[in-house]
């Protein structure tokens, strides 16, 4: 891991000859800098993977607090990667957008399925990874019609003994991982009310952080700590509302002024509505152990409609960082002041580390559906680098002195008048699917959209359990025609290094592996793996439905490293179902490897026959 | 007016009545031991609610009426119906409107019921915000896409067989890209529902 001298020499040439290689990418940034001492990749970026669990395990969605989605195996290869197979799958029969990642831990694999939210365990030592339990937690189906963008679930922890998920009905559940029997079950919201639960449960320690959804129907945000053991609730902070809701006090330093004084979550908004103002916080938390913080993101303000909230809207639209055992912030950014076009901050904050300025950084990079990609550094909030990842014209840029976009003012809309090609959509540039980063290249592996609307706002008035939206929306693809694209980006310079269109929005999770692999699938059902550095995409296969889950990788019982990935389209790929091809729901999970061997080939009358020694092997 | 007033109210007693009727003997007889009267409980042949034909065979007085769609239209938005169904009513959050296929039935009095009584998968229940000339106004607009079961066919309609009725025109061709535009049986239209849940 450690650097020599001529490294840094290396990479850049590296670099340099690659992007000259291919036509589509931008000419190197002549003055990169990389101090010595610090040359994993291109750019100098490294994260750190704390809890560095064992190698061949994936014991969380992201696998490590950070957020990368970065596997240190290496066994299956940009040379063998063509001889990737099936080597087992399993059905669950739920009919809902599948949106998580197996979690592999010990010998066993823990899966959990959209609504009606059924966990398993199935038992990775034997053929065909049979089910060693399951578990029905029976969730009010009235949360099905109060679920903005399909009944999904975008994951769930394994921490304590435990497999800790949320229910679409706002219940937190807590299961045995040995028994499959219940521990201990926390509501914590009411559906009635337009509230779900569909984010992944993430445990940090001893707490469970969990949050919820529901910025369509104008909830109220807020993301809580449950204690892992009891489920008891440690605290709750809100998205909006006076500071000791939102558990703002004098240890909170937000790095630009106009996000400064008090009680502002309720005071940037007209008379009461931070009430049902959205903020809600569906997405993901990162946590870093040394500063003893977690990073999470709010949504979109309700209504959707910006006509009738004037002012900031705090705090939606944002990002906290708080005090991992207290929940009071730290400090927050928002991205979209006074939001327009329902670009949640609910992002993945990947935390890394990077030479920025002739030092290093403790950084963070999230990918807005702003449309820009800000790097921000971790401990003050303050914006390092914000770029366009992709087609966007409600902004010409982000104002570097106070961190806020420059709007273009022909690109806001205006009730009951139609405003032509907004871009991008609701669904921004990217959504909730999850980048991955590699330190060996420095880089980020991004699924973006790339799609305008024309919009047309409705004034709404809030009934309790309806959608306090009011955004009625015609989508299309941006330049080039292709609703997507596979990005890979340079976090230090915000620059795309290589990008892989796609005929329809990406919205699968990217995984990265040590051997400079990168895997993502489609929503028409191609799973592919692609080379790290060049974007040359090395593999695709297609599954029996869409792919909008997110890839792992691990070492099964046998010592051979597999490739997971759900295939069940749904979640808010729909907007794109009228599309020629866009394929029927499903509920597989497939799992691959070097030519389809593993205890799932090994298994049935041919292996019992003639070569039952070997079944299993 | 007045007629109009007193069609509604004649729809929607009707409505009412009938539903009392058809509800089990709950306040008319004091029950008997469970197991003495289980035998004896008249069975339908369809499933679904306990009620009469009558009630589901119930026509939308304002059905066709072109300021009576533009009301409904009007209270589809404002109501957040909209938000959920779609702004073309070919379903987002909640199901598509416009095509053939009702999980509770598609004639205009199951689709006023579905809307007064609210639905398990989260429609609310409509029948207290709202008085019955705008729940039927809203079942005029949702008629004027052309998805609705005819009163008339309100047996077929209960069955899912809708093989022998004309097809809809507008708002036939939504949901899964493969759309043919006439004749889409109702397990296309079942597709369909499902691809916008």
């Amino acid at each position: 891991m450690k650097s020599s001298g001529r490294a840094p020499f290396l990479a850049l040439s590296v670099f340099a000859a690659l992007l000259a290689a291919c036509h589509k990418t931008p000419a190197p940034n002549q003055g990169l800098a990389v101090p010595s001492g610090h040359v994993q990749g291109w750019t100098g970026a490294t994260a750190n993977f704390a809890p560095n669990g064992p190698a061949g395990e994936w014991p969380s969605q992201a696998r490590d607090y950070a957020n990368t989605r970065y596997s240190p195996l290496t066994q299956i290869t940009p040379a063998n990667v063509a001889r990737l197979r099936t080597a087992w799958s399993f059905s669950d029969g739920a009919q809902y957008g599948h949106e998580g990642a197996p979690i592999v831990v010990g010998d066993t694999m823990y899966l959990v399925t959209p609504f009606p939210n059924i966990a398993y365990a199935l038992d990775l030592t034997k053929p065909g990874a049979p089910i060693k339990w399951s578990f029905s937690p029976n969730p009010s189906p009235i949360a099905i019609g109060k679920a903005c963008c399909d009944a999904v679930l975008r994951g769930w922890a394994v921490a304590d003994g435990k497999l800790i998920y949320n229910l679409l009905d706002d219940h937190t559940v807590a299961v045995d991982i040995k028994t499959g029997k219940q521990v201990w079950r926390t509501k914590m919201d009411n559906p009635e009310n337009g509230t779900t639960m569909t984010m992944a449960a993430t445990v940090f320690g001893d707490k469970v952080y969990v949050g919820n959804s529901g910025g369509e129907l104008g909830t109220r945000g807020w993301l809580a700590a449950l204690d892992v053991a009891t489920g008891k609730e440690l605290w709750r902070a809100y998205g909006s509302g006076p500071d000791t809701d939102v558990k703002i006090g004098p240890d909170f330093k937000p790095y630009y002024d106009w996000m400064k004084g008090k009680d502002l979550g309720a005071a940037s908004w007209p008379s009461d509505m931070w009430k049902h103002g959205g903020a809600s916080s569906w997405g993901w938390v990162s946590f870093d152990p040394q500063l003893n913080l977690i990073y999470y993101g709010t949504s979109n303000p309700s209504p959707r409609v910006p006509a009738q909230r004037p002012g900031l809207n705090l705090w939606t639209a944002a990002m906290f960082a708080r005090d991992a055992t207290t929940g009071m912030a730290k400090w927050a950014f928002q991205f979209t002041p006074h939001d327009q076009w329902d670009y949640d901050g609910v992002n993945e904050n990947i935390l890394i580390d990077i030479p920025f300025q002739g030092r290093m950084h403790k950084a963070l990079v999230q990918f807005n559906r702003n449309g820009f990609a800000y790097t921000i550094d971790r401990q003050t909030g303050q914006v390092l680098v914000a770029q366009p990842f992709g087609n966007l014209n409600w902004a010409t840029g982000v104002d570097m002195k106070t961190g806020q976009p420059i709007v273009n003012p022909a690109m806001q809309p205006k009730p009951g008048i139609k405003l032509v090609n907004a871009c991008p959509t609701d669904l921004g540039v990217k959504d909730w699917q999850p980048a991955a980063f590699s330190p060996r290249t420095g880089l980020l592996y991004a699924p973006t959209l790339n799609v305008c609307m024309d919009l047309t706002d409705h004034v709404q008035s809030y009934i309790a359990g309806t959608p306090y939206d009011g955004m009625e929306m015609t989508r299309h693809p941006g330049p080039g025609g292709n609703w997507g694209a596979f990005i890979a980006w340079d976090p230090v310079h915000g620059r795309k290094v290589w990008s892989i269109p796609e005929n329809f929005m990406l919205f699968s999770g990217a995984l990265a592996t040590a051997s400079d692999l990168v895997f993502y699938g489609t929503v028409d059902g191609w799973f592919r793996a692609v080379d790290a550095r060049t974007g040359k995409v090395l593999w695709s296969q297609k599954l029996g439905s869409g792919i909008i889950s997110q890839p792992i990788t691990y070492t099964g019982p046998d010592g051979r490293q597999y490739v997971a990935v759900y295939s069940g389209v749904g979640g808010a790929t729909s907007v794109e179902s009228k599309q020629a091809g866009f394929p029927a729901h499903g509920n597989t999970l497939y799992v691959f490897s070097i030519d389809g061997a593993g205890p799932g080939a090994a298994a049935g009358m041919l292996a019992t026959v003639t070569a039952a020694g070997k079944a299993g092997g | 007016m007045r007629a109009r007033d007193l069609r509604v109210g004649l729809a929607t007693a009707a409505l009412f009545a009938l539903a009392a009727c058809g509800q089990p003997a709950g306040r008319r007889a004091a029950p008997a031991a469970v197991g003495m009267t289980a035998n004896r409980l008249p069975v339908g042949d369809l499933a679904g609610d306990v009620q009469s034909p009558a009630l589901l065979s119930v026509q939308n007085p304002f059905a066709g009426q072109p300021d009576a769609i533009a009301q409904g239209k009007v209270l589809f938005v404002k109501m957040n119906c909209a938000g959920c169904h779609g702004y073309d009513l070919a379903g987002n959050m909640g199901p598509n409107l416009a095509d053939r296929y009702w999980r509770y039935g598609g004639t205009p009095g199951a689709v006023y019921q579905s809307i007064a009584r609210g639905r398990p998968q989260g429609m609310p229940s409509w029948g207290r915000a709202l008085p019955p000339a705008d729940i039927w106004r809203l079942v005029a607009y949702i008629q004027s896409y052309g998805g609705m079961t005819p009163a008339a066919q309100y047996q077929a309609g209960e069955q899912g067989d809708l093989a022998g009725a004309p097809p809809s025109a507008p708002g036939e061709a939504k949901g899964v890209g493969t759309g043919q535009a006439a004749g889409k049986s109702r397990m296309q239209s079942d597709a369909a529902q499902s691809a916008a849940p």
